[in-house]
C-alpha cells in the first residue's frame, strides 16, 4: 500500500501527469482509501514540489510539470472524494485577474495549491470586472478574495475593488489577498489587503494563516 | 558635439585612462562600459513606457498607436528625469503575436496585451494554419516606423528597433506552461516552434525595420528570465537561438540583431532563497545574450542582493586589468514603493560596493506606471552627486537633498514635444 502512495507521490514530483493519472486510477481500483491517496500521494507530492522550489532544487519548469501531474490526478481522484466525502465544508477562495489584465500563469499555479492545501477555488478567470468580483463574494461567502494582476497599470484596479467591497459593506466578511509582478508588501499596505503572496507557495502559506488553520 | 560616432570615440578614449574633455552623456555610458570610471557614474534610461504615458497623461490608445508621439513622450520624460541614455521601447512583448492574429484586450489606460487564454497557437498544425508574420498587419507598421524614426532622431550605438525574443514570444503565443511542456517533453515540437518563431515571424520583421532604416534591433526575453527557465534551458534553447537570429541578420541584412535579452535575469524573489552559485551561473549565461559581456542585474528583488557578489563577479570575469561593466539595476517597485531617502541609501551603498573602481551603470528594472517622479528624480541626482568621481573617502558624509523638482507640465513648457504632448492629450477615440 506505502508502495503505492510513494510511486503516486514521485509521479507528482517528477511532473509525470499520464503516469499520476494511471497510478490513481490503479489505487482506486485496488480499493485504497481516496482520502489516504489524496494525502498520502498527491498532496504529498505537491508538498515535496514546495519544498525543493524553496531549497532552490526545484525551478519554475519543474513546478509547472509537478502542477501538471497534481492537476491529472486530482481529476481521476475528485469523483472518488467527493463519493466519500464526510459533508465537512472547506474555506473557498474566490480569485481572479483584474479587468484589463490577461495574465494568469501565477493564479493557475496558485490556485492548483490552495486546491492541494483543500481550499474550494472559485477561479473567475481573467480580465475580471470589479462588480463580478462583489457579486461572487456576495454569491459564495468566501473566506478569501484573491486578486492577481501582471501590470502596474492595471493592479490599480486591486484598490478600487477594496473600496467597493467597504462600501458594499463586504469587507468584513472576506479577506483580501493581492499578488502579482509588479505589487508588493508596501503595495499590498497601501491598497488595504490582508496579505501579499509573493508567490504561490507563500501565497498558499498566508491563505492558510488568514484562516488560521492547517488546511483549508 | 552632438555626433554620436566622435562621442563614442570620446568615451572609448576617455575609459581608455585619457582622461581629456567633457563627456557626453554618450560618451560617460561608453566609457564606464569599457569598465573603467567616467567622469561621474551613468544613469541609463530604463525601459519606462508605461510610466512615461501616465505622467505626459497621454491615451493609451493614442500612445501605443503612434509611433512619433510614443518616441516623443520618451525624449521629453527622459530629459526631464536627467537619464544618461534612453530606452525607446513600446513593450516588446505584444505587436507580432498581435498581428499574427492573438485574441487581445485593450484597454484606455494600458498597453494592449495579449489573452494567452486563448492561445495563438495549442498544436503543430497550428503554425500552418498561422502562416508568416504579415508586417502590413496589427501595429507592426508603426513599430517599423518607430525603430527608423528612432534611427534618425537618436542616433548611435543605443538608438534601435526592438522585437519579442523567440522564447518569449512562443509563450505570448502559446502561454508559459505550454512553452515549458514543449521544451521538456517535446523537443521536436519545440525546435519546430523555435524555426517557426525565427524564420517566419522574427525575421520578416527584421526585414521590415531595416527597410525602414534601422540598422540594429534587440529582443527582451523576460520569460527566459530565472526561475522561468534555468541557465541549462536558457543555454540550451534561447542562446543558440539568439546566435542564429544574429548571424542571419549580419549576413542577410547587414544589421545588428540582438535576440534574448534578459534571459537568464536573476529574478528569484524570495531572499532566503537567494543564492550565489545560481547568481554566477545565471550572470555566465546572461553574458551571452548580451551584446557585450556585461554583470547584469534587470528585474530581479536588486535591493535585496548581497552586492559584494556582483562586484566579485565583475572583477573575477574581467579581462585584464579590466571589471565587467556591471549593470547595477535598482527594483522598479523599491523605486515605487520606496521613501526616497532609502532610495539615496541603497545607491549610497551600491556606489561603495561597486562604484570605486568604475565600471558602474545604473539603471532600473521597469518602471512602474505610478512611481513617484520625486523618487526618480531623487535617484538620479543621488547617482549624480555620490557618483562624481573620484568618489569621495566618506560617502556617507554627502548629504542628497530630496528637494521638490519641478513638474512635468511646466517643464514641458517650450519643449520641442510640447505640441504633440499637448493635442495627444485632447484625442478622442
Amino acid at each position: 500500500m506505502t508502495g503505492k502512495f510513494t510511486t503516486i507521490r514521485e509521479a507528482v514530483v517528477d511532473g509525470e501527469d499520464e503516469k499520476a493519472a494511471l497510478l490513481v486510477e490503479e489505487a482506486l481500483a485496488e480499493g485504497l482509501p481516496p482520502l489516504e491517496i489524496l494525502n498520502q500521494g498527491v498532496i504529498a507530492g505537491i508538498s515535496k514540489t514546495g519544498e525543493l522550489w524553496k531549497a532552490n532544487e526545484y525551478f519554475l519548469p519543474d513546478v509547472i510539470l509537478s502542477a501538471d501531474a497534481f492537476k491529472s490526478a486530482m481529476v481521476v481522484l475528485e469523483p472518488a472524494l467527493k463519493e466519500g466525502s464526510d459533508g465537512k465544508p472547506s474555506h473557498k477562495v474566490v480569485i481572479g485577474v483584474v479587468e484589463g489584465d490577461m495574465h494568469d500563469l501565477g493564479k493557475s499555479l496558485i490556485i492548483a495549491l490552495l486546491q492541494s492545501a483543500g481550499f474550494e477555488v472559485i477561479d473567475l478567470g481573467i480580465d475580471v470586472p470589479k462588480d463580478k468580483f462583489i457579486a461572487a463574494v456576495r454569491d459564495y461567502n468566501p473566506a478569501i478574495v484573491g486578486l492577481g494582476a501582471y501590470m502596474s497599470t492595471t493592479m490599480l484596479e486591486m484598490k478600487e475593488i477594496i473600496a467597493e467591497l467597504t462600501k458594499q459593506g463586504l469587507r468584513d466578511s472576506v479577506k483580501v489577498m493581492v499578488g502579482g509582478v509588479p505589487t508588493s508588501q508596501e503595495f499590498a499596505d497601501e491598497v488595504g489587503a490582508d496579505a501579499w503572496g509573493k508567490d504561490a507557495m507563500v501565497a498558499m502559506e498566508k491563505a492558510l494563516e488568514l484562516v488560521g488553520g492547517q488546511n483549508g | 558635439m552632438a555626433n554620436p560616432t566622435l562621442e563614442t570615440i570620446h568615451g572609448l578614449v576617455y575609459g581608455n585612462g585619457i582622461r581629456v574633455g567633457k563627456l557626453s552623456n554618450l560618451g560617460r555610458v561608453i566609457a564606464t562600459m569599457m569598465g573603467k570610471h567616467a567622469d561621474r557614474v551613468p544613469f541609463m534610461g530604463p525601459q519606462i513606457h508605461d510610466h512615461a504615458m501616465t505622467v505626459a497623461k497621454v491615451p493609451a490608445r493614442l500612445y501605443y498607436w503612434d509611433s512619433q508621439l510614443l518616441l516623443d513622450v520618451h525624449l521629453a520624460i527622459n530629459r526631464w528625469y536627467g537619464f544618461d541614455t534612453g530606452t525607446i521601447i513600446a513593450d516588446a512583448y505584444n505587436f507580432e503575436v498581435e498581428a499574427l492574429g492573438a485574441k487581445f484586450i485593450y484597454s484606455d489606460t494600458a498597453m494592449p496585451t495579449v489573452d494567452t487564454n486563448h492561445p495563438l497557437i495549442n498544436e503543430r498544425s497550428d503554425l500552418d494554419k498561422i502562416g508568416p508574420l504579415d508586417v502590413t498587419k496589427g501595429r507592426i507598421p508603426m513599430a517599423t516606423e518607430l525603430a527608423g524614426i528612432i534611427t534618425k532622431k537618436v542616433p548611435g550605438p543605443f538608438g534601435q528597433g526592438f522585437f519579442c525574443s523567440p522564447f518569449s514570444l512562443i509563450c505570448q503565443a502559446m502561454g508559459y506552461p505550454k512553452a515549458v511542456r514543449a521544451i521538456k517533453r517535446d523537443r521536436g515540437f519545440a525546435q519546430e516552434l523555435f524555426d517557426y518563431v525565427e524564420n517566419d515571424v522574427i525575421f520578416p520583421f527584421m526585414k521590415a525595420q531595416n527597410a525602414a532604416g534601422a540598422k540594429a534591433s534587440v529582443g527582451a526575453d523576460a520569460w527566459a528570465a530565472f526561475p522561468n527557465l534555468t541557465p541549462d534551458l536558457v543555454d540550451e534553447w534561447v542562446v543558440p537561438s539568439a546566435e542564429r537570429l544574429a548571424a542571419r541578420g549580419k549576413k542577410e541584412l547587414n544589421m545588428t540583431v540582438s535576440a534574448g535579452l534578459a534571459g537568464c535575469d536573476y529574478c528569484e524573489e524570495d531572499p532566503a532563497k537567494f543564492n550565489k552559485e545560481i547568481m554566477f551561473e545565471c550572470w555566465d549565461v546572461a553574458c551571452k545574450t548580451m551584446f557585450l559581456d556585461v554583470a547584469f542585474s534587470g528585474m530581479g528583488r536588486t535591493q535585496d542582493w548581497n552586492m559584494e557578489w556582483l562586484q566579485e563577479y565583475a572583477i573575477s570575469h574581467g579581462k585584464g586589468r579590466r571589471k565587467l561593466p556591471i549593470f547595477a539595476s535598482l527594483n522598479g517597485r523599491f523605486i515605487r514603493d520606496s521613501a526616497p531617502e532609502v532610495i539615496v541609501e541603497k545607491i549610497r551603498e551600491w556606489i561603495e560596493i561597486m562604484g570605486r573602481d568604475g565600471g558602474l551603470l545604473f539603471f532600473i528594472g521597469n518602471v512602474p506606471a505610478d512611481s513617484p517622479p520625486l523618487n526618480i528624480h531623487t535617484a538620479v541626482q543621488a547617482v549624480r552627486v555620490l557618483g562624481k568621481y573620484p568618489i569621495v573617502e566618506n560617502l556617507s558624509s554627502i548629504k542628497i537633498e530630496t528637494k521638490a523638482y519641478q513638474p512635468f507640465d511646466e517643464w514641458l513648457k517650450g519643449q520641442p514635444e510640447e505640441e504633440i504632448i499637448l493635442k495627444a492629450r485632447e484625442w478622442k477615440p
